[in-house]
């Protein structure tokens, strides 16, 4: 839904920066400028394998590291606070990093730039439990939204969800990983339509079907 | 809840679809092993004698406006017939005496499992909710105020935790008023944040109970209650899974989900349908 604009800048500086090997401050946006403060510290990228990770999340995760080789692929990076803005709570850290490892949301996007297509290789672990046994339909929702509103940012810098619509067809494991594969389907204006799966490691099975409307931002205006 | 989740690990293993499949499960009723009634349904649920921990009381991060509405309708639950329905830390403390099927088991240990909605243990970090149901119109309200490590956009709430909330309130009524179980779909249209450490109010109601489906529609608003329901948006064509018992996709509605806050109209759109087995096969009635 709501896309947080914080990782989906700092990623987008990264890979912006990586791609076209310009100095970032010289390209970026007057908006984006303003808003990163100066870092001194490397801010930890939670998108790397940790002890908690799965077999099939790891070999998953070698497999499109693999792809990443010829540089058609990208590995996002993923960090878990934000430095947006001077009045953020102390306390304040992306929704989705906010776990100690292996028991929340371990994953890791992948984004293709000519398909213009995103890949979450996502392990959900025992504390986002809904029906005991099986993924609660709101982490599934919150890991679609992530991988979406990822595939809608990169292209199109500041989006917010306006819609998801999401069809559940299987009940998730708790503990399996799954391959989440979104892509964008259509921009009309400020509008990115984009449709995704979520499929098993082997791709036999289909648990989810989701669409998703993102708007992009004016950065004239404020969020509220 | 759970006898539609052993009917869907039926079908799915008779499929081959679940790994280590297929299994052939038991003939398997909770609401016949308990009684079918809402009320023993509910008194199940609420398991007021017990030294688990509620965490939908209050507490010392609710904010003022949480606090006023929670005892607004603490007072409704003794004379209007609300229920206020207790949160405990995992779903499998809600009906203790079920044991599910091996094909429903997780490798991990179950004492580390949570509900996604109760993670954390340190107050007003994450999720603040309490769920007043009320049995016999089956519609609930929910209390919720997001915390900062819901955060999305910078000082406002992510949008998968609102979804989350949706989703729980909206399956919680469907098991309690329909024995609802697995949610079928979800949409919701987004329209403006919730600031972190401020109230949303959700509002959920059974709108209608066919071919094996809840149609449960949900508003979400703020304190101010300017609440307008919409039109629902369109239809759209339902899966007949995993209830292939259906001959022809069925159509579903979608509600509107409207959210206005202080600073402006928020609209939140949620149409969402819960599958529940039909009990033709057991010859129960629906």
């Amino acid at each position: 839904m709501l896309r947080s604009c914080t990782a989906a800048l700092r990623t987008l500086r990264a890979l912006r920066g990586r791609r076209e090997g310009a100095s970032p401050a010289a390209r970026d946006p007057v908006l984006v400028r303003r808003w990163f403060s100066t870092e001194k510290v490397i801010p930890k990228d939670y998108a790397l394998p940790n002890p908690s990770w799965s077999k099939d999340l790891r070999l998953l995760f070698d497999q499109f590291m693999k792809k990443c080789e010829d540089g058609s692929w990208e590995r996002l990076p993923s960090y878990k606070n934000s430095k947006l803005v001077k009045e953020q709570l102390s306390q304040a850290q992306l929704f989705t990093r906010g776990y100690e490892d292996g028991l929340g949301f371990e994953y890791v996007i992948f984004y293709n730039d000519d398909e213009k297509r995103t890949v979450c290789l996502f392990q959900g672990g025992p504390y986002l439990q809904g029906v005991p046994g099986f993924l609660h339909g709101g982490a599934i929702a919150t890991m679609i939204d992530a991988t979406v509103g990822m595939c809608a940012a990169i292209p199109g810098g500041i989006v917010m969800t306006a819609n998801l619509n999401i069809n559940f067809k299987r009940p998730i494991p708790l503990c399996s990983v799954v391959v989440i594969n979104s892509q964008l389907d259509k921009i009309e204006g400020r509008k990115f339509f984009l449709s995704c799966t979520v499929r098993s490691v082997d791709e036999k099975i289909l648990y989810s079907e989701a669409t998703g409307l993102f708007i992009k931002l004016d950065p004239e205006k404020s969020l509220i | 809840m759970m006898r539609r989740g052993l009917q869907v690990a039926a079908r799915l293993s008779h499929h081959g679809a679940l790994p280590g499949g297929p299994y052939i499960l038991p003939t398997f009723s909770p609401a016949s092993a308990f009684g079918s009634s809402m009320d023993s349904m509910v008194s199940r649920f609420c398991q007021e004698k017990t030294d688990l921990k509620n965490y939908a009381l209050p507490n010392a991060s609710w904010c003022p406006d949480m606090l006023n509405l929670y005892h607004k309708f603490l007072e409704k639950t003794k004379a209007d017939g609300w229920i206020r329905l207790p949160s405990f830390k995992s779903n499998r403390n809600h009906i203790q005496e079920l044991k599910l099927p091996l094909v429903l088991t997780v490798s991990s240990d179950k004492s580390d499992c949570h509900i996604f909605t109760r993670c954390t243990e340190t107050e007003g970090q994450s999720y603040e909710y309490v769920i007043f149901f009320h049995p016999s119109k089956k519609k609930s309200v929910c209390l919720f105020q997001p915390g900062p490590y819901l955060e999305g956009p910078p000082g406002f709430a992510h949008g998968g935790s609102l979804a989350a909330m949706i989703d729980e309130t909206v399956s919680k009524t469907a098991y309690l008023a329909g024995e609802g179980l697995f949610t079928l779909n979800l949409n919701i249209r987004f329209k403006n944040l919730i600031r972190m450490g401020s109230l949303a109010v959700l509002n959920v109601g059974v709108e209608k109970v066919e071919d094996q489906k809840l149609y449960i529609p949900c508003v979400a608003q703020s304190t101010d209650q300017q609440t307008i329901y919409t039109k629902a948006s369109g239809r759209e064509r339902l899966s007949p899974r995993p209830c292939p018992a259906t001959p022809t996709p069925r159509t579903n509605r979608k509600g509107m989900l409207r959210i206005q806050s202080q600073a402006g109209v928020q609209l939140f759109r949620v149409g969402l349908d819960t599958c529940r087995r039909h009990r033709q096969s057991e010859g129960k009635p629906n």
